[in-house]
């Protein structure tokens, strides 16, 4: 009876005994089934170690596809101090072939930690030194590819696509603006290793980077490159403190190209002043327009219907007083009897003066805050300023008289070609934009694409008519005539604008500037020059910045394929003037024939007999008169 | 153990109070600085090189040995708590006290326990079990409020990614050997864990490194074992006939029991971590003597069956 009792209760426990280990069973089996995923992810993690490999950045593209920010694959030496034996010869071997101290060699190689790099000996390795690595064998010492960017065209565009640093993250411009993008997701090889980081004989995980985002501009490269070599001409020619250049498609806001001098390169970013780098002057810079600010005065007065450019007089005495200040005309003497159109033609600042006045300040600074002065365009770059206006509160006539031909405000240069394309593109104002899209690297597939941002009508497509046929006129006629391009209507403005330094405007230092467009009767490309301080030239907007600008429209005209015209306004001569002379057909002819056809240029030969079987330049070209003609001769 | 087996486990009755004597001045022995090495924070060894033994072990044994003992000369005591119940309970806590100067929580625990599973086998009425379980909730609250390491370990089984390298990493560490093992393991000798992450990875946490190289297919197995040993033990309890061996063999196993059952609610995570190793597998020093010469008494006491 009492051992039966004891039986029992060790039966009870036998129970208990098995009814626990079904316990602790079924908890193992929820560990290893049910938990199984969590667990091993967390578990490989921790088991891992991750070479790394960095991703690509996204390429940069023009409009057309031409690389303008692209990678290299380089190699960078990573160390796994755990697992290097010999620590005193590797940090020997690695100290000679890096040209690293061989103290400095020896903390890196015996340092307590996982991943180790050599910074910056041992990044952005040459094949050489990467082969001589290599062929030590050391365990612990690997060669890791690494991307580095590279900019193709080294200054090109260096202030808006901006640089990377060693990390190839981007620091400055549309680099840095969309650096989320463009950085990919780095990859890396998975190694096992124990606690203490001896690598453990275990297959390795290959995980593939992933490259940036692909971004295409508006730019378009070649006439990038035009602009850019205008302003390195502008620069050896009048060394100025600075130039710069925009060109615009006026019908949408594209930048098709924009450019600083001075400029950087990108890859040597560190040898250049912050302020050198960070100013994107197309964007950045404010200073007083001048006169290509009358267009806005223009614009206005015409479409508040104020004033017929051919029917309304005005004379110009060569100065006019407004508000017990005397406003001098820039030609001494003044113009004397002009219609308005000649007023704009002449860039004759009393007769400006006076279109303001009619206007009133409500009206005028109206259309200026319409044309989208005093703010920010909202440009797709860093950096940008708003300009300073009055405040019109307080403006009284003399200010108004000052801002009507350009003095006494301050705009930036994307805000002058973004509200001048509107008074000649039928009177839209469009957010001026450099981001064409954003593609999937692989699928090409579109992440964010930038459409045309009509901002406002600003003035009526009639008014805007007559603006483009004015500013044709001052190119054919006035002030412009530098810009002149036969047969493909050029219409433009010029500017000079006083530099204002501690409240008082410099003597002898001027921003000249130039802003023009063609055709004139259907723009398709405006360019805005400005030169800071031009030397070695009287500083007009007219003889400095047009002819840079003609430069770059002629180039335009080969690069967008623009079609001759032939309704064009006739280019009037001034008495100064070379005049330009279509160059007849002369081949077949006899000598003596050719040389009264040809008898407005000079003309040398080559080869001997009397038959021409060879022109240079070719009929229909248009040259100066007095140029040379070279013609080849046979019998 | 087959030395142990030859010894007659009758002459453990007659030495008893010898033996628990000795058991007991060991652990004051250990306690002296210079005499016990510390280990992972306990002065529970006696470092004889790299071999270590914790006379806390043997103690058990010596109080096992002792109690059935007492049982079997005093079959009625069981009804009368003063004269019966108490003396047992006095010696066996203030054993347990010594051990806790050491500390050793786990040792300790499974000592009390040991001989509470006896006198539950012995008889003793249920309602006095529930007495003495509160007292039991109330001391063990008691050690808590004591040392508030202990509280941060239990803290840690309930969340043990609260903090992940502090008293959370040994469970954690666990979870990690064992979930990736999946159904059949990553094979013999291919655990990951065991290299330097899982600490004591040969000893208390033994059991999740099987599991992790052998899978869930390992562990029914090596449950069906450690149930197959057991319940042969306790059969051999249950047809001895000297009450002396029942009590001594019952004893013995219900040890083993309650230490494997501990050591594997460790380390899945049912308890918190204690620090007691898994009779037969852990590696090292005294565990496995320990257990070697459990294992060779009740061969003994098997002998003398019918």
């Amino acid at each position: 009876m009492f051992y039966k009792n004891i039986h029992t209760r060790i039966k009870i426990i036998i129970l208990i005994t098995i009814f626990l280990f079904v316990v602790i069973i079924g908890k193992v089996f929820y560990i290893q089934v049910i938990d199984y995923k969590k667990l091993n992810k967390y578990a490989t993690g921790l088991w891992s170690r991750n070479l790394p490999l960095a991703a690509n950045r996204g390429v940069i593209y023009d409009t057309n596809g031409v690389e303008l920010a692209t990678n290299i694959t380089t190699t960078s030496l990573v160390l796994i101090p755990n697992q290097i034996e010999d620590k005193e010869k590797v940090a020997k071997d690695l100290s000679e072939i890096l040209g690293v101290d061989y103290d400095e060699m020896y903390k890196h190689v015996s340092k307590k930690t996982s991943i180790e790099r050599v910074h910056p000996e041992g990044r952005n390795l040459n094949y050489e030194i990467s082969d001589k690595i290599n062929n030590l064998g050391y365990d612990g010492v690997y060669l890791v590819k690494e991307a580095k960017r590279y900019y193709p065209y080294d200054t090109l565009l260096s202030h808006t696509i901006g640089f990377v640093g060693i990390d190839n993250q981007g620091l400055s411009g549309l680099e840095l603006i969309y650096d989320d993008y463009l950085t990919g997701s780095d990859g890396s090889i998975k190694y096992f290793s124990d606690a203490k980081g001896n690598s453990l004989s275990m297959s390795q995980i290959y995980e593939q980077p992933q490259s940036g985002v692909n971004m295409t501009l508006t730019i378009n490269f070649k006439l990038q490159e035009a602009l850019e070599r205008e302003l390195d001409n502008a620069v050896s020619q009048y060394n100025p403190d600075q130039a710069l250049g925009l060109v615009m498609n006026p019908n949408t806001g594209e930048i098709l190209a924009i450019a600083s001098r001075p400029d950087f390169s990108p890859s040597k970013y560190q040898n250049y002043k912050v302020e050198e780098i960070n100013r994107n002057l197309p964007i950045w810079m404010t200073y007083e327009p001048g006169s290509t600010f009358k267009i806005i005065t223009l614009a206005s007065s015409l479409e508040e219907k104020i004033v017929d450019l051919s029917n309304d007089h005005y004379f110009d005495g060569g100065a006019v007083t407004v508000g017990g200040a005397t406003l001098h005309c820039w030609k001494h003497g003044g113009h004397g009897e002009q219609t308005y159109l000649e007023v704009v033609e002449n860039s004759c600042n009393p007769g400006f003066v006076n279109l303001g006045l009619k206007l009133g300040k409500e009206t005028l600074f109206k259309y200026i805050d319409l044309f989208g002065f005093g703010k920010k365009t909202g440009v797709d770059l860093n950096g940008e300023s708003s300009g300073i206006l009055f405040n019109v509160d307080k403006i009284g006539d003399l200010e108004l008289a000052t801002t009507s031909f350009g003095q006494g405000v301050s705009v930036t240069p994307i805000q002058q070609i973004t509200a001048v394309s509107a008074a000649i593109n039928g009177g839209i104002l469009y957010k001026p934009y450099i981001v064409k899209s954003l593609n999937e690297p692989e699928t090409n597939s579109v992440i964010l694409e930038n459409n045309p941002i009509a901002v406002r009508k600003v003035i009526s497509d009639d008014t805007s008519e007559k603006v483009r046929y004015a500013l044709e006129s001052v190119v054919a006629r006035g002030t412009g005539h530098n810009a002149y391009i036969a047969g493909y209507r050029v219409g433009g403005k010029t500017g000079t604008a006083q530099k204002v330094k501690d409240g008082k405007y410099l003597s002898g230092n001027y921003i000249t500037s130039f802003i023009g467009f063609l055709p004139a009767d259907d723009p398709q490309v405006i360019v805005y020059i400005a030169v800071d301080n031009a030397k070695g030239i009287t500083q007009y907007g007219g003889t400095v910045a047009a002819p840079i600008a003609k430069n770059v429209l002629m180039s335009a005209i080969d690069i967008l394929d623009i079609e001759k015209r032939s309704d064009a306004i006739e280019r009037e001569y001034l008495f100064t003037d070379k005049q330009y002379a279509l160059v007849p057909n002369v081949v077949g002819m006899s000598v003596s024939d050719a040389l009264k056809e040809l008898k407005k240029f000079k003309v040398e030969y080559s080869g001997s007999g009397d038959i021409i079987t060879y022109q240079s330049p070719s009929a229909g070209e248009n040259i100066y008169e007095g140029e040379t003609i070279r013609l080849l001769l046979s019998e | 153990m087959i030395i142990v087996s030859k010894i007659d486990y009758r002459k453990y009755f007659q030495y008893s109070n010898k033996i628990l004597l000795t058991c007991v001045a060991l652990l004051i022995l250990v306690l002296i600085p210079g005499v016990g090495t510390v280990r992972n924070g306990s002065r529970s060894w006696f470092g004889i090189g790299s071999f270590g033994i914790q006379p806390s072990e043997f103690a058990k044994l010596g109080l096992i040995i002792f109690t059935s003992k007492y049982l079997s000369n005093n079959p009625n005591s069981m009804k009368d708590l003063k004269r019966g119940v108490l003396p047992i309970l006095l010696i066996t806590l203030s054993i347990f006290g010594v051990i806790m100067l050491q500390p050793d929580f786990g040792t300790g625990t499974i000592l009390v326990m040991t001989i509470i599973g006896l006198l539950f086998v012995a008889g003793l009425d249920v309602k006095i079990f529930l007495k003495f379980g509160a007292i039991g909730v109330i001391g063990v609250a008691a050690l808590i409020l004591i040392a508030p390491y202990r509280l941060k370990r239990i803290l840690s089984f309930l969340d043990p990614w609260s903090d992940p390298l502090g008293s959370g990493f040994q469970i954690i560490q666990s979870l990690y050997s064992i979930g990736p093992g999946g159904l059949f393991g990553l094979g013999f000798g291919n655990s990951i864990q065991k290299h330097f992450y899982l600490p004591e990875p040969q000893t208390d946490f033994i059991f999740s490194i099987i599991s992790e190289e052998f899978g869930f297919m390992g562990i029914i197995i090596l449950s069906f074992l450690f149930i197959t040993i057991f319940y042969n033990c306790l059969k051999i309890s249950m047809k001895c006939d000297n009450l002396f061996g029942k009590y001594l063999s019952f004893g013995i196993t219900f040890g083993l029991i309650f230490q494997s059952v501990l050591n594997l609610s460790v380390v899945v995570g049912l308890i918190p971590v204690t620090g007691v190793t898994l009779p037969f597998l852990s590696y090292g020093g005294s565990s496995l003597l320990i257990t070697m010469v459990s294992i060779g008494i009740i061969l003994n006491i098997s002998r003398f069956e019918k």
